[in-house]
């Protein structure tokens, strides 16, 4: 079986994520904050090699959470929008759209950010939209990589943009984290959400956000921490983590991020772009094909593309059951983007590496699509 | 063409409006049951693959499959979930094809 749907979630894994899983369950647990004596537990050099790969000084700043949704709604809830507007990209994921569009309480109006018919976003648009709401712009969501075009977008100017309008850019790395190098500080991001099952390569039902320390955010949950627990009600200093934490999927995803930063995202970008680079050449070349073609400096580890004739949900079964191979089809949880792609009614085959693909995955896949369009 | 089960599809549809099942057979699929079943709809036969496939799409269900698979996956929109029993006893009326 040809495994293409990375973008859902990574398979395999690295071996050191699924030993560092099955050891956390293997063994006696430790303290984590209830009488330990260790210095520091998985939780915290999870954070600390997250820190690295994120690019932030301030790592203690980052939260675990179940997920990226988990963590997008705890910004959405904690953050003090004042009622305000704020501005979500037409590539976002149900995972922002939805909250943004559904806390009425919180939130006056979502803005779209329209993307081109590409995926991909302009500085200058976001600069409109800011100006014309002039200080009514509380803060702005951009997802680093689509992961329904794979385009990458410029999120840095993105983010001076908003600081120009004294918005707070909060960046999407669920797409990019693992695939493509993040420096969160130094393009000025304030908060960002990351999955950990993705090309972070950890288990589902882990993830989690970063929010610069000058930011206050009001915790989505409260509940046990194993600390001062004598304070049932807090001042001020909150905590984030309640409840018993997600301790193999931390130590999994440390391993997943360990791993990345033992190999190297550069590495790991270049390996996803030569396959890439592969699928590209040769479905663009096929007939009856519709690429939606992303500049190869612009493009992430996913693409996707439209069969003339074809259903795309057809074509993933014919790839499945025909040919044992797997990819995604459908809106991919980001209906927005496809009114811009003009997919909008049944969506696009979506085609995703990992690190872990090879050449002769992509060659499958090339043999099979050019059995499939032979008869167009 | 008997139908030995009725399972849930795996691959879930309910996101567009859609409820998918696979209808498990007695026997695996050829080009004479595809055929058979062109009444129920509007067919798409693509034979030149190295599994040919079929679709048959009405208003309010869809068929499609492979040959050779022992199953095929059958659609029904959400308002008109009792196409699914018309849809199974049309194929069970259907003559045995040995494959």
């Amino acid at each position: 079986m040809v495994y293409l749907n990375q973008a859902a979630t990574t398979f395999p894994k690295p071996k050191q994520v699924l030993d560092a899983v099955s050891d956390a369950i293997a063994n006696q647990p430790q303290g984590q904050f209830r009488s330990s004596s260790a210095s520091e537990d998985i939780f915290d050099i999870c954070r600390k090699n997250l820190g690295k790969l994120f690019g932030v000084k301030q790592y203690q700043n980052i939260v675990f959470t179940a997920g990226a949704t988990a963590a997008a709604n705890a910004l959405f809830y904690g953050l003090d929008f004042e009622t305000g507007k704020v501005v979500v990209s037409q590539t976002e994921h149900n995972s922002i759209l939805r909250p943004a569009m559904n806390l009425t309480e919180k939130i006056s109006e979502g803005i779209i950010l329209p993307c081109d018919e590409k995926g991909y976003l302009e500085p200058d648009t976001l600069e409109s939209i800011l100006e014309e709401n002039d200080n009514q712009i509380r803060a702005v969501f951009i997802n680093h990589c689509s992961n329904v075009t794979g385009a990458i977008q410029p999120i840095e100017k993105l983010a001076q943009v908003c600081h120009k309008h004294l918005a707070m850019i909060i960046a999407d790395f669920s797409q990019s984290a693992g695939c493509i190098p993040i420096d969160a500080d130094s393009w000025g991001i304030d908060a960002f959400i990351f999955a950990g099952h993705k090309g972070l390569y950890g288990i589902q039902g882990i993830g989690g956000y970063y929010i610069r320390p000058e930011y206050s955010v009001k915790p989505f949950m409260y509940g046990g921490t194993g600390r001062d627990s004598k304070i049932i009600r807090y001042e001020n200093n909150f905590e984030y983590e309640v409840g018993t934490g997600n301790g193999p999927g931390v130590a999994g995803l440390n391993a997943g991020v360990r791993f990345i930063l033992d190999t190297g995202v550069e590495n790991i970008r270049f390996h996803e772009q030569q396959l890439m680079d592969t699928l590209y050449k040769r479905l663009a070349d096929m007939k009856g094909i519709n690429l939606i073609a992303i500049p190869k400096e612009k493009r992430g580890p996913v693409l996707s593309f439209t069969v003339e004739g074809i259903n795309p949900s057809d074509v993933a079964y014919i790839l499945q059951n025909g040919y044992e191979i797997t990819v995604r089809t459908g809106l991919h949880c980001a209906p927005l983007i496809h009114e811009a792609l003009h997919t909008k009614d049944k969506g696009t085959i979506r085609v995703s590496v990992s690190y872990f693909n090879t050449k002769e995955d992509v060659d499958a896949l090339i043999a099979a699509m050019t059995d499939i369009t032979a008869g167009l | 063409m008997k139908i030995v089960d009725v399972r849930e599809s795996r691959e879930r549809c309910a996101e567009s409006g859609w409820f998918a099942y696979d209808f498990i057979l007695e026997e695996q699929v050829n080009k004479e049951l595809i055929l058979a079943l062109k009444p129920l709809g509007a067919m798409t036969y693509l034979p030149m693959l190295k599994k040919p496939f079929f679709k048959i799409e009405s208003n309010y269900y869809f068929l499609k499959g492979m040959e050779k698979d022992d199953f095929i996956r059958v659609a029904v929109h959400d308002k008109h979930r009792e196409e699914l029993d018309k849809v199974r006893d049309y194929i069970e009326n259907l003559s045995v094809f040995s494959s």
